[in-house]
């Protein structure tokens, strides 16, 4: 095609907004999410949080490699890492069981990411960086279990789903990561969800309409719970 | 039906795939034409009890060996299949 019919000022503009072009971090489920109430009304039944801006790292052992894995990961995290569905917290990390020789990583700011965990594992295992693969949703409140239930097959009962317990399991057809952390200041029971980006924005959705019947109080945040 | 997983315990039928028979093993590269056709094609209707392989892909994403009675569903043992991850069964 002939550019001689475009006047030269078009094409310094174009050029101009090409430069300009910068990619914003934005939430998979950033339209979806409408922070404040939602459901019945009165007292929130159920808070859906959306932390955002994590750093997440799937560190797999190699072939034969699992038990090398081992002593790398408990001095870089001063705790072993899980060989059972269980997450561990550490002051800075919290590692989480997601398949037979294979956990995650999630942390913020920077100290934990792919590139700063390259050397731990050098000779032990893989890593894949998620941080942007993946939607994580933390779940709390007096009936938060409940909303949980009409979505997992898995016993989450405190007798059977302490804190520190973990799954890989489905809800509604999607594949989540799905861990009990730390009880909140109150004594509620905060259940965290890692869900794949692109099926995020389904589950959320499920995630309300399980939970409209308990009242909802919908918000984000840039803190690990 | 429910399957016991060795890694993540009990969990539901739809959290996993069924792939078939595992017992048919691959033959040598030099084993002829007949026991090719036979590992690709031929399998047995099992009435009773048969190993079969499953993945828990809804899950840990482990390959299983699972013994099931395709009578009754009855399934009498859940194994990690060989190279499937697996270095820490029961630990």
């Amino acid at each position: 095609m002939s550019n001689s019919a475009i006047p030269s000022s078009t094409i310094r503009m174009e050029d101009a907004s090409v430069a300009e072009f910068s990619w914003d971090i934005r939430s998979p489920i950033e339209r979806a999410l409408v922070v404040g109430p939602y459901g019945a009304l009165g007292e929130a039944g159920v808070s859906l949080t959306e932390i955002r801006n994590f750093d997440l790292v799937q560190v797999m052992a190699r072939r034969g490699k699992a038990a090398e894995m081992t002593k790398p990961a408990k001095a870089r995290f001063g705790v072993a890492a899980p060989e059972m569905p269980k997450a561990v917290s550490t002051a800075d990390a919290t590692l989480i069981w997601s398949g037979p020789d294979q956990f995650f990583v999630l942390s913020k700011g920077g100290k934990h990411t792919t590139e700063a965990l390259v050397q731990t594992f050098a000779s032990s295992a893989s890593l894949s960086d998620q941080s942007h693969a993946r939607v994580l949703i933390s779940i709390s409140g007096p009936k938060g279990r409940m909303m949980l239930a009409k979505l997992s097959s898995i016993d989450l009962h405190p007798d059977a789903f302490p804190a520190g317990a973990a799954a890989t399991t489905s809800m509604d057809h999607t594949s989540v990561t799905l861990w009990r952390g730390n009880d909140r200041p109150d004594g509620q029971a905060v259940f965290n969800v890692l869900v794949f980006a692109t099926f995020a924005e389904s589950l959320w959705h499920t995630m309300l309409d399980s939970a409209a019947e308990y009242g909802v109080e919908i918000g984000h945040s840039e803190d690990l719970a | 039906m429910r399957i016991v997983c060795p890694f993540c315990g009990e969990r539901e039928l739809s959290e996993f795939s069924y792939l078939g028979d595992a017992k048919p093993q691959r033959p040598v590269a030099n084993a002829g034409e007949d026991a090719v056709y036979d590992y690709v094609y031929l399998r047995d209707n099992v009435a009773g009890v048969m190993a079969e392989n499953w993945y828990h892909g809804g899950g840990c994403r482990a390959w299983l060996k699972v013994t099931r009675n395709t009578l009754t569903h009855e399934i009498s043992a859940v194994e990690p299949t060989a190279g499937a991850g697996a270095a820490k069964v029961g630990a």
